[in-house]
């Protein structure tokens, strides 16, 4: 049963949400302790919600698409009377003000927000184990790292703790947990989904993005928080499509005569046994009627310095608020080592002397991979490959930073782009999931969720 | 000695730059007209820009004879550290308007930005009801060579603010002014809140450089703050302390462009400037320069005296414009517009005036009662009997009769005291109803006492 599916069930009141809220704070309550996805749950709250939407339902009345489903988010996104720490110790008394738009979205459907996850302290890292509330576990692979930086949202879905969960993702923070813990992650265009109430990471590559088990969930939560948002700049003014409709039906149809593009340059950085899945499923596709076409980008090299160049900058702006008169602790003062070397880089990267050395050389070379990347995407309709080039490390374990940046080498391009792209399992190599990458052009999300529904039919 | 100045003022809107809060600031208790937005919590974005703050820009830029900017506009963050900035960065426009003139000084640059809050260090308290606010920085190149040469400048500033209807005034001026003597280096004086402000700051930092120049002692580059209470300056950093506020473009602000067609509809609706205005009253009116700013001092003084000079001859019309109706709403306390005084009020009053229908006098006392009052001049001439102007035998019998009842008066007359004759003048007017034109009654006192 998919996520749509039981949405129909809890609609035609073949199953409750308050059943639904029930079997999985019961899941919580017995798991959550090894896994450390949740941060923080309200399950009075989370009934009180589903008994009202069982009520609605009795009495004929209209309600939402998200009806009765048990919905996880990020720790980085306001939802008004949870603590919205970001993972910091900085925001750890702060309690969300106000409601994110994406959330009042979900809530204006009838979702039932559970709790807050678990992730990388604002968000700067790739395996949730930055977190001042200490790592979250992997449930696809114990003893190895989620991912990151939305860690705690993927091993939800992957620990079977929600229906559907909220990330964000700046340079690959949904898609990298999602391949990690073998669970679907996706992040829109830029610009698709509304970043009011989202804590910023790097403004000008944030997205907010939903993690779901199927594809179906992942359609269904993106047609909920997808459009335009008057009171956000930069979101955009885009007619929304009926994702929950397009996927399903004639899924395995969809595939054919579609023009993928494979990097050869994606490939070459990632680890052997990664590639040989990864090829296996583009053979698998090719099987299923896709036109695969290779592609060369010869900037690949010039991605992670861009990347951490703009984030670095950009995060020393954002975190200027936390100067410790307003939210208890000044930020320098309590995080950890990762966010305050990026605050420290972007400090000293945007001094006026530098002007023009970095930040704006940055910009520069964001434009020209923006350019590349549209050209790449000219002929095919889609890019598949790896989503991260290596396994997930054993939680704990000691990685030099530039090891850790490593991990987003095939993930940052799509942010730097802003281009839609998800990731979903290909396989396992011994055990540990691997996930198949998928990007597309702007504003063409629903390829991409076509696509990724006939690739999950296929492995059925 | 060059002096530049850089002047805040807040724009006229009903809502703030990023958000929907209100801009009263001022009648609203503490921290009531604030959002997430303008406090900028944890994961809050900027709306788009206010429209009439951005109209309201253009539309100073372009009275100051800016040339707009055909690139795109954006906004970049400008980071310090200050309680009443709740984000840690300012948000300032790039140039909206550039090389711009008033009077003969240089405009460098318009801009846009956001008020922070109002920090009380004595309680350690910050009200954010202003912080959001928009605000309009202007920049001039070091133009004025004397502290009254910025005097002037800032006066006239503000009267185009006032006429563009989209600033708020003297009132929420805030201004750093620059100055540099011939020998020394430049300082920075902020803290500048009034014209009065700047003036007295540029006097005393003026008589301060000079000795120091006088003793050999060198005038480095530093920047001062001024304190209003003592009127003096101390100061605050020296040049190496410069702060660096790591400009950024603001991620969450796309690029905005100014089209040609909304500058064009500024243009056509915006009214002329007042400097250009005083010239062409001069020139069209000849009237003198004193004269003529007196007339435009207030956009809609000047558009009435452009109405009445269609019914009255001009110099006369000016003359008791400028002279009779500024004492009576400056008396009052008013601007022209709030003293409710319309155009056809005074073409009556004038036309009574010049068909000796009422005298000076009259005039004078007519005009006093016009302020807030829907009456005509005629009809309040006639409820205060005021019409008529005496004949000289009339005056002559006063006059004789004052002298008569007021003998030490005359005698201090005799004896050179000039309040005297102001005092028989008074008697004459009195018995008069005020009807006997001044000139005439002083020379028949004259003749009559010699």
């Amino acid at each position: 049963m998919n996520i749509l599916e039981k949405s129909e069930l809890i609609k035609n009141q073949e199953f409750t949400a308050r059943e639904n809220v029930e079997r999985f704070s019961e899941i919580i309550e017995k798991k959550n302790p090894q896994i450390n996805a949740f941060l923080e749950i309200n399950k009075e709250q989370a009934q009180k919600k589903a008994l009202e939407i069982d009520e609605r339902l009795k009495n004929g009345e209209e309600v939402g698409k998200l009806a009765g489903l048990v919905i996880g988010i990020k720790s980085n996104i306001n939802v008004e009377d949870f603590t919205i720490s970001a993972a910091s110790p900085t925001l750890e008394n702060y309690l969300g003000s106000y409601d994110a738009t994406v959330v009042k979205r979900i809530k204006a459907e009838d979702g039932i927000i559970i709790g807050m996850t678990n992730m990388d302290e604002f968000a700067a890292g790739s395996s949730t184990e930055s977190s001042y509330y200490g790592p979250t576990n992997n449930p696809a692979a114990p003893g190895l790292i989620p991912g990151g930086s939305s860690g705690g949202s993927a091993a939800a879905i992957a620990a079977g703790m929600c229906d559907l969960a909220l990330g964000s993702d700046t340079g690959g923070s949904i898609r990298n947990p999602a391949s990690h813990c073998g669970v679907i992650g996706f992040k829109p265009t830029y610009g698709a989904v509304s970043r009011q109430g989202l804590l910023d990471l790097a403004m000008s590559l944030d997205q907010i993005g939903p993690f779901a088990g199927d594809t179906s969930g992942i359609a269904l939560m993106l047609e909920s928080i997808a459009g335009l948002d008057p009171q956000e700049c930069t979101s955009m003014e885009w007619e929304v499509p009926p994702f929950s409709n397009l996927v399903g039906e004639n899924a395995k149809e969809t595939l054919k005569g579609m023009k993928l593009g494979i990097v050869k340059q994606f490939q070459e950085v990632t680890d052997r046994p990664i590639v040989k899945i990864i090829e296996k499923s583009i053979d698998q596709m090719q099987e299923m009627g896709a036109e695969v076409v290779e592609l060369s980008f010869d900037y690949i090299d010039l991605c992670l310095p861009t990347y951490y160049l703009i984030n670095y900058v950009e995060l020393f702006s954002a975190t200027r608020k936390y100067d410790g008169r307003k939210y208890g602790s000044k930020i320098e003062e309590v995080c950890g080592e990762e966010v305050l070397r990026r605050i420290h880089m972007g400090s000293y990267i945007s001094q006026k002397e530098f002007s023009g050395k970095y930040y704006k050389k940055a910009l520069q070379a964001r434009s020209l991979i923006r350019k590349e990347v549209t050209r790449l995407l000219k002929d095919v309709d889609l890019l598949v490959g790896p989503t991260v080039p290596k396994l997930p490390h054993k939680v704990g374990s000691t990685l030099e930073p530039l090891e850790m940046y490593a991990y987003d080498v095939l993930t940052v391009m799509a942010n730097l782009a802003g281009i839609p792209a998800g990731s979903l399992k290909a396989g396992e190599v011994k055990g540990v999931p691997v996930g198949l990458q998928m990007q597309g052009k702007p504003l063409e999300d629903a390829k991409i969720i076509q696509a990724m529904d006939a690739f999950e039919n296929l492995n059925k | 000695m060059k002096c530049g100045l850089e002047i805040h003022v807040q724009l006229e809107t009903d809502s703030k730059l990023f958000c929907d809060c209100r801009t009263n600031y001022q009648d609203t208790p503490a921290n009531n007209n604030v959002c997430h937005v303008c406090l900028n919590q944890p994961g809050a974005k900027p709306y788009p820009t206010n429209e009439k703050a951005l109209e309201g820009a253009l539309k100073i830029a372009l009275m100051l004879d800016c040339k707009i900017a055909k690139e795109i506009t954006y906004f970049m963050r400008k980071h310090y550290n200050y309680p009443d900035l709740s984000s840690g960065y300012q948000r300032t426009s790039i140039p909206i308007g550039y090389e711009g003139d008033l009077n003969g000084v240089r405009i460098r640059e318009v801009h846009m930005e956001e008020d922070p809050g109002q920090y009380k260090p004595d309680t350690g308290t910050v009200d954010f009801n202003r912080s959001g606010i928009p605000l309009i920085e202007i920049v001039t190149e070091p133009d004025m060579k004397s502290p009254e040469e910025a005097r002037k400048f800032l006066k006239e500033l503000i009267r185009v603010l006032e006429y563009s209807g989209n600033a708020r005034g003297e009132g929420t001026m805030r201004a750093d002014v620059n100055i540099s003597l011939e020998g020394g280096k430049r300082v920075e004086i902020k803290n500048v809140n009034s014209i009065k402000g700047a003036y007295k700051a540029l006097k005393f930092e003026m008589v301060r450089q000079k000795n120091l120049l006088k003793r050999g002692v060198e005038v480095t580059q530093e920047t001062r703050a001024f304190l209003e209470a003592q009127m003096i300056t101390v100061s605050m950093r020296l040049k190496e302390e410069a702060e660096d506020y790591r400009y950024i473009p603001d991620p969450d602000l796309p690029p905005m462009k100014s089209d040609d067609s909304q500058v064009q509809g500024i243009k056509e609706k915006m009214p002329e400037p007042p400097h250009i205005k005083t010239k062409r009253f001069m020139d069209e009116y000849h009237l003198a320069e004193e004269h003529a700013k007196v007339l435009t001092s207030e956009l809609e003084l000047a558009d009435t005296y452009e109405e009445v000079v269609k019914e009255i001859e001009a110099e006369f019309a000016a003359l008791w414009m400028r002279d009779e109706l500024k004492r009576v709403i400056y008396y009052n306390k008013m601007t022209f517009m709030e003293s409710e005084i319309t155009t056809s009020q005074i073409i009556e009053l004038l036309q009574m005036l010049k068909d000796k229908e009422i005298t000076t006098k009259a005039g004078q006392r007519i005009i006093e009662q016009l302020p807030q009052s829907s009456k005509s001049p005629r009809s309040i001439a006639e409820e205060m009997g005021l019409v008529g102007i005496v004949n000289e035998d009339e005056v002559l019998n006063a006059a004789k009769k004052a002298i008569e009842e007021n003998p030490t008066t005359v005698e201090d007359y005799h004896q050179g005291k000039k309040a005297a004759m102001n005092f028989l003048v008074g008697q004459v007017m009195k018995l008069t109803r005020g009807k006997a034109e001044p000139g005439n009654t002083v020379k028949i006192l004259r003749d009559l006492l010699s």
